[in-house]
């Protein structure tokens, strides 16, 4: 039977161990991602192992479809969003320390300045002047981007490398609490 | 989870909330983070000529044991040596806080900020 044998080539495929996540989509190991492909690539890699297809598998293909499709969804939420993407490549170079504290007085010091500026925008409830500093931190979220990008390849750079992943990290926390703030406003 | 009474009690009435002018000689700033919950925290201390801790400031923008942690720093701070302030542990502090092991990243956030003021108002006076 022709869905047989396509399903036994997809277990067999499936019991190797994946490299890495970029590779299990299918997309060149970079940081920048054709969002497009990796929507298309995902789509097609999850209907390829959904359950459905192994009704009639033995338990472990089940088990094994089951464990691709985790690890599919995994590798999506991972590629899809930039900041994680950025750690996930620095972590396959050289695992980073994900407790440590992180020390960078200059981006801090604009951090407390967010937050405060944040605050005032609570107590205003300006949904207009709210706008204007998401767009300005959309604006600087998206150049870390554009740095990251050009140094994370670049060994003797893996300070910065990692500075900046940092910075986008932080940089999100602010924007999801301008989110939450909108939600609020929006009620 | 529930947070402790400690914890409550200084996340409901922080000590030492405030700011010092960072560019003055006898103030330190630790601007410290942790990247795994965006948690921020801004940590000052005024040293008299004696170098005794004269007072302490805070900001944290993070969830509830941040704050307490670095509420209790700043209050165990004061009156303490440059060296003394060094030897706060956050051991200490979360257990003091009765802090939960998936909190215990917040009093090290604590204690890396204490380093980080000491480490700047030394360098300061090396200048």
């Amino acid at each position: 039977m022709a869905n047989a044998a396509v399903a036994k080539a997809l277990v067999s495929d499936m019991a190797k161990p994946t490299s890495n996540f970029f590779s299990l989509l299918e997309l060149p190991l970079d940081f920048t991602v054709d969002l497009a492909l990796l929507s298309h690539n995902y789509r097609e890699a999850a209907k390829a192992v959904h359950p459905d297809r192994y009704a009639s598998a033995s338990d472990q293909d089940k088990r094994l479809a089951v464990q691709r499709s985790a690890e599919l969804n995994q590798a999506y939420e991972t590629l899809k969003s930039t900041t994680r993407r950025a750690l996930y490549l620095l972590n396959l170079q050289e695992p980073m320390d994900e407790e440590a504290t992180v020390q960078d007085t200059e981006f801090f010091m604009q951090q407390i300045q967010w937050r405060e500026e944040l605050e005032d925008l609570s107590d205003s409830e300006d949904i207009a002047a709210l706008e204007v500093f998401k767009k300005r931190l959309r604006q600087l979220r998206g150049e870390l981007d554009i740095e990251f990008a050009a140094v994370w390849q670049d060994g003797s750079q893996r300070e910065l490398a990692e500075r900046l992943v940092r910075r986008m990290q932080f940089l999100d926390k602010v924007l999801y609490e301008v989110r939450q703030l909108e939600e609020r406003l929006d009620d | 989870m529930a947070y402790s009474e400690k914890v409550i009690d200084h996340y409901e009435n922080p000590r030492n909330v405030g700011k010092m002018d960072a560019d003055a000689p006898n103030v330190g700033t630790g601007m410290v983070g942790a990247p795994a919950c965006g948690d921020v925290m801004r940590l000052q201390i005024e040293v008299d000529d004696n170098g005794i801790i004269k007072d302490a400031k805070f900001k944290t923008y993070g969830c509830g044991s941040a704050i307490a942690s670095s509420s209790l720093a700043t209050e165990w701070m004061k009156g303490k040596t440059l060296d003394e302030a060094e030897q706060i542990k956050n051991t200490t502090i979360a257990e003091e806080l009765a802090l939960p092991p998936v909190k215990i990243h917040c009093s090290v956030l604590a204690e890396d900020a204490i380093k980080a003021a000491v480490r700047d108002y030394k360098e300061k006076q090396a200048k």
